[in-house]
């Protein structure tokens, strides 16, 4: 007799994403699959707190540019009596598979304008342009041993970026490992105070590791770092951030789609995937809790499925 | 049918070649010669270009590679510009060109075909008959095409007597198994008439944007896209038709793809300093090395 044929999880990945996804995203589905199929398209986040100032220009040299100031200008003149989208709207759901940064997709989401008045932020990552595959060089230290940049999915900065922390917030990032999105909140300038937590110890160490490359001392004094479930986050303390990042876990589409290691379409995993939206929603109702009357709550994911998105938020 | 073409020329030839030369200007030496292509049915102009091919060269190289190529059916048109195209046919022995055209008839490429593949491929001259017969022996024996493909691949794509012949196989490979194709359906799209680096752009393109998938073992009726769809249209029709694209997306794709397969690459070299294994080659038996290697 023979055994039944394991089907890698990627693959077991692949065509949950086919019949959910193309349902929700018709004749886009085909594009954004295989932009999950291809590399991803890497922004550089700048460190304004290394001494790099030749760097912007050697970014340039190469044909890479910021693409943070020229939307944050686009989003002020569009605010000027544009309607806000609908279920894209930064304060929702921002499933960044979607976005404009990905790869190869012709169809664009466009960045609807933050309810907000602007997006005041020092932040600057530089992209390379549409259709550009180049790839970034390594980042390199400077004379303190700071990292000048930090690679990461393009698409991470925009839940960032949604959030629009303002000068002296007390910010919270709830699921803060392995630490890009930490780095970006850090690179506003802006917090008063950022507490980065996650529930995983290991993923924390990564987070230490990061801050440790890119941020110095007196920065890094303001970031407490704790390893709470995010879930029990009103016993900690409730009601005291003007702005909190939900960046929960989900089913990591690309990497879901691409590696079979730690895949969460793996057999075994099952009853923990179905769980998901459960945990994702609890995670955004202890984000609510710990925000302030008046305070923004940004709830992010990287997958494409509307049961960890829209359903969730909704 | 080369008897046709003969008419010209077989009976200039029997004459003895002395019909009169037409005036105009000529070398001492040019005269006699143009005067003997002319009596094989080359106009003065026609003349004139083939004397210009080679000029060092003796006029009975000229006159008898010329002779084999109207043989074979050509028109006197047809020959000036294939030897224009590749004057080192006029180095090869007539004997050489003559057998060669024989070895391909005996193939099964005759006739048009034979003429047209030659017309396209003047290398299929110069190719090595050892060369020749290992391809021939791929098709039939490691591919297991049939006769009447052997002959029809032939005709249509015979440049498969000049390919590497491990790319060769790849490429049959890749489309029996990764694109579960069969022989009859590789025939009918002329599957080597697209060079395989394009044969993999489209098929991945179409793999990753969920478009086409490995049939299963057993798996017979699939909703792939025909092979003769992904390999006969043009690029824009393929795009629009097939894939449902964009120029621009499948650009960067191909782009990105192209890196992959260069990091795999170098990846793959690594793994030959690390271990011993012989080749990956699928294959319906595995006796690559006892393919004759020339």
């Amino acid at each position: 007799a023979a055994t039944a044929p394991r089907v890698p999880p990627t693959r077991l990945a692949l065509h949950y994403f086919d019949s959910s996804y193309s349902l929700h995203l018709g004749a886009l589905w085909p594009s954004v699959r295989a932009a999950l199929l291809c590399e991803q398209k890497y922004g550089a986040l700048l460190n304004s707190f290394a001494a790099a100032e030749h760097v912007p220009q050697e970014l340039q040299l190469l044909n890479a540019a910021d693409f943070v100031s020229p939307a944050s200008q686009k989003a002020q003149q569009a605010q000027q009596g544009a309607a806000v989208g609908e279920a894209r709207g930064c304060q929702e759901g921002s499933g960044e598979g979607r976005t404009a940064m990905q790869e190869g997709m012709v169809t664009q989401a466009e960045m609807s304008p933050p309810l907000c008045t602007s997006i005041s932020s020092k932040i600057k990552c530089y992209t390379f342009p549409r259709g550009d595959v180049t790839r970034f060089p390594p980042a390199r230290p400077d004379a303190l041993g700071l990292l000048d940049y930090y690679l990461l999915d393009a698409a991470s900065l925009l839940p960032v970026l949604a959030l629009d922390v303002q000068p002296d917030d007390f910010v919270l990032d709830l699921c803060a490992a392995p630490g890009g999105k930490t780095l970006a909140l850090l690179q506003t300038g802006c917090c008063g105070h950022l507490a980065a937590n996650d529930i995983s110890v290991s993923r924390t160490k990564r987070l230490y590791q990061v801050l440790h490359s890119y941020v110095p001392r007196e920065v890094r004094d303001t970031v407490s770092v704790t390893s709470y479930d995010g879930r029990d986050w009103d016993q900690v303390e409730g009601g005291t951030f003007h702005k909190v990042l939900v960046d929960v876990p989900c089913t990591t589409d690309r990497h879901s789609a691409m590696e079979e290691d730690n895949n969460i379409f793996h057999k075994r995993r099952t009853k923990e995937r179905q769980m998901l939206p459960l945990l994702q929603l609890q995670l955004l109702m202890a984000g609510i809790l710990a925000a302030r009357p008046g305070g923004a709550v940004v709830y992010s994911t990287c997958s494409l499925s509307p049961l960890q998105n829209q359903c969730v938020v909704q | 049918m080369a008897a046709l073409w003969l008419r010209g020329a077989g009976r200039a030839l029997r004459a003895g070649c002395s019909l009169p030369a037409a005036p105009g200007p000529c070398s001492r030496r040019g005269c006699g010669a143009a005067a003997a292509l002319r009596t094989m049915g080359f106009s003065p102009e026609q003349a004139r270009r083939l004397l210009a091919l080679q000029p060092r060269l003796g006029p009975e190289h000229r006159e008898a590679a010329a002779t084999q190529l109207l043989l074979l059916g050509l028109s006197p048109e047809a020959a000036v510009a294939l030897l224009e195209r590749s004057p080192a046919l006029l180095r090869l022995p007539a004997e050489r060109l003559r057998e060669r055209a024989e070895e391909l008839r005996r193939l099964g490429l005759d006739g048009g075909r034979l003429q047209r593949a030659l017309s396209r491929c003047p290398q299929l001259f110069h190719v090595p008959r050892k060369r020749l017969e290992a391809a021939v022996r791929l098709l039939r024996e490691r591919c297991l095409f049939t006769a009447g493909q052997l002959r029809e691949v032939l005709g249509t794509c015979p440049t498969v007597l000049l390919e590497e012949h491990r790319t060769l196989h790849h490429q049959f490979q890749y489309a029996y198994f990764r694109m579960g194709v069969r022989q009859k359906a590789m025939v009918d799209a002329r599957l080597f008439q697209m060079p395989f680096a394009e044969l993999r752009n489209r098929h991945i393109f179409l793999e990753r944007r969920g478009l086409y998938e490995t049939p299963h073992k057993g798996q017979t009726q699939t909703s792939n896209p025909k092979l003769k769809d992904i390999v006969q249209l043009s690029e824009k029709d393929f795009l629009a038709s097939v894939a449902c694209s964009t120029p621009e997306e499948y650009e960067v794709f191909k782009k990105l793809l192209a890196r992959e397969e260069e990091e795999k690459e170098e990846e793959d070299v690594d793994a030959l300093y690390t271990e011993d294994d012989g080749d990956d080659d699928d294959d319906f038996d595995s006796d690559e090395s006892k393919t004759a290697q020339e």
